[in-house]
């Protein structure tokens, strides 16, 4: 019985190429299609891969520094807070959280992350994947409030406007938001897709807050959103406004304590006026 | 990773704790900026901590997919920054951030590893060992790495593929693991 397929020998060379994620994204999807049904390239693969797997230990060492963990932590606690408060809807289907948005990290979206896959797999998609998305910074969406799945729910649940955001036809447009951060520009990017906060040079919330995202409509108080985030290291976040902005007078931003607040306890650092 | 699917903030801690500074380096190594690693990192980790349960064990230990999803997000920052001119760690003072800190026993083990694998690597034709950093550390493509070298694309993966041979084989089976 033969262990490889009959196009083998085209492969063969690829293995390296593939574990190391440096095929084309068009080759590496018709090796993704070899591998799935030639015995003896999955052997290789599975053989390099420990190789592979090794060159992260030839790196000097390096610490993080304190600040990136606090940063992290103070995103996880409090999405971790909204998932508590979520509690077992948490764990209804990915696609409750994702039908509003066509922005909600590929991952969610799509249900397949790199973390599904194998670390070769894994390596192997980058580029393609990268390529697909037609170079928008994949980088964006962590800065996104949404935790999907919970904060999705949640605002379900609580009567909160999950869903889509605007009508269809609505053209693209742009609004420059006023902040009270020096130097920081602001704007809110409205379509039919969505809005969306982009910032550059803010600077991060201060430590133990995170920034929360609140729609103002007239003579109402702010409604909160979902959206807690922080900035890059480069004072840089893109961050989708969840719900829709019918009627909405006014996107706001303050800092917040970690899980957010019911009510702002400061006043806004960030005003966008959609209308 | 249990905990963490249940979004038990103190359980993904735990895995920060014990994998943030070799995702850092890797981030910092692959990126040569302080700054692009902290993204790189933080993007990682949060993509973890909404998906950990994704993790399988059959695939590997915790650590190999922590660096796994590091890699990753490194090299979709590289491509997309298209910062492909090599940027070295030790152009930002890396000595001063090199870790301090008391060694464990475990720290002690990773590092007799990571000699171990800096020796198989330096034990690598110098032309199969560049395909192999541009590759893995550089992001760079098979075809890429070809039209830099000028040199071609059969010959970048034929080399590509008898260095990362000849580094199993130099590792040994089951020496070298990322625990």
């Amino acid at each position: 019985m033969s262990t490889h397929r009959p196009d083998h020998a085209q492969w063969a060379d690829s293995v390296g190429a593939y574990l190391l994620g440096a095929l084309e994204p068009v080759e590496w999807e018709r090796f993704e299609a070899h591998l799935a049904e030639c015995p003896r390239c999955l052997h290789d693969v599975a053989d390099l891969r420990v190789a592979v797997d090794t060159l992260p230990m030839s790196v000097p060492l390096v610490s993080p520094p304190p600040a990136l963990k606090g940063r992290i932590m103070a995103v996880v606690n409090s999405e971790a807070q909204l998932l508590a408060a979520a509690g077992q809807r948490a764990d209804v289907s990915e696609t409750v959280a994702t039908g509003r948005d066509a922005d909600v990290p590929e991952t969610v979206a799509t249900g397949r992350d790199a973390d599904e896959r194998s670390p070769a797999s894994d390596r192997g998609r980058v580029g393609g994947r990268r390529r697909r998305l037609g170079g928008r910074p994949l980088g964006g969406w962590l800065m996104r409030p949404g935790v999907a799945l919970a904060c999705a729910l949640l605002l379900l649940a609580g009567g909160g406007a999950a869903g889509v955001l605007l009508s269809g036809g609505e053209e693209p447009r742009t609004v420059v938001a006023t902040t009270q951060a020096p130097g920081a520009d602001v704007r809110l990017k409205i379509s039919e897709d969505g809005a969306t906060l982009v910032a550059k040079n803010m600077p991060a919330p201060p430590s133990g807050r995170v920034y929360q995202v609140w729609l103002k409509r007239p003579g109402q108080d702010p409604e909160p959103t979902s959206s807690l985030w922080s900035t890059r290291s480069d004072g840089s976040a893109e961050v989708a406004v969840p719900g829709s902005l019918d009627g909405v007078e006014a996107v706001l931003v303050t800092d917040e304590p970690e899980g957010g607040s019911a009510a702002p306890t400061k006043p806004p650092v960030i005003t966008a006026t959609p209308a | 990773m249990q905990l963490m699917r249940r979004g038990q903030a103190a359980a993904f801690e735990v895995i920060y704790e014990r994998h943030s500074q070799a995702a850092y380096s890797l981030a910092y190594r692959m990126a040569g900026s302080r700054g692009v690693a902290e993204d790189v990192v933080q993007e990682a980790f949060l993509n973890i901590w909404r998906s950990g349960a994704r993790y399988e064990r059959a695939r590997g230990s915790v650590r190999t997919w922590v660096l796994g999803i590091v890699h990753h997000r490194a090299i979709d920052a590289l491509r997309r920054s298209f910062v492909h001119e090599k940027r070295r760690a030790s152009d930002e003072g890396l000595e001063e951030t090199l870790e301090t800190r008391e060694r464990t026993d475990v720290e002690a083990a990773r590092h007799e590893e990571a000699a171990t694998v800096r020796a198989a690597l330096a034990h690598l034709p110098s032309e199969q060992s560049q395909v192999i950093e541009l590759a893995y550390f550089g992001g760079f493509t098979h075809s890429e790495i070809a039209e830099m070298l000028e040199t071609p694309i059969g010959t970048v993966k034929g080399r590509m593929r008898l260095g990362l041979e000849k580094m199993r084989h130099g590792l040994g089976a089951g020496q070298v693991g990322l625990g």
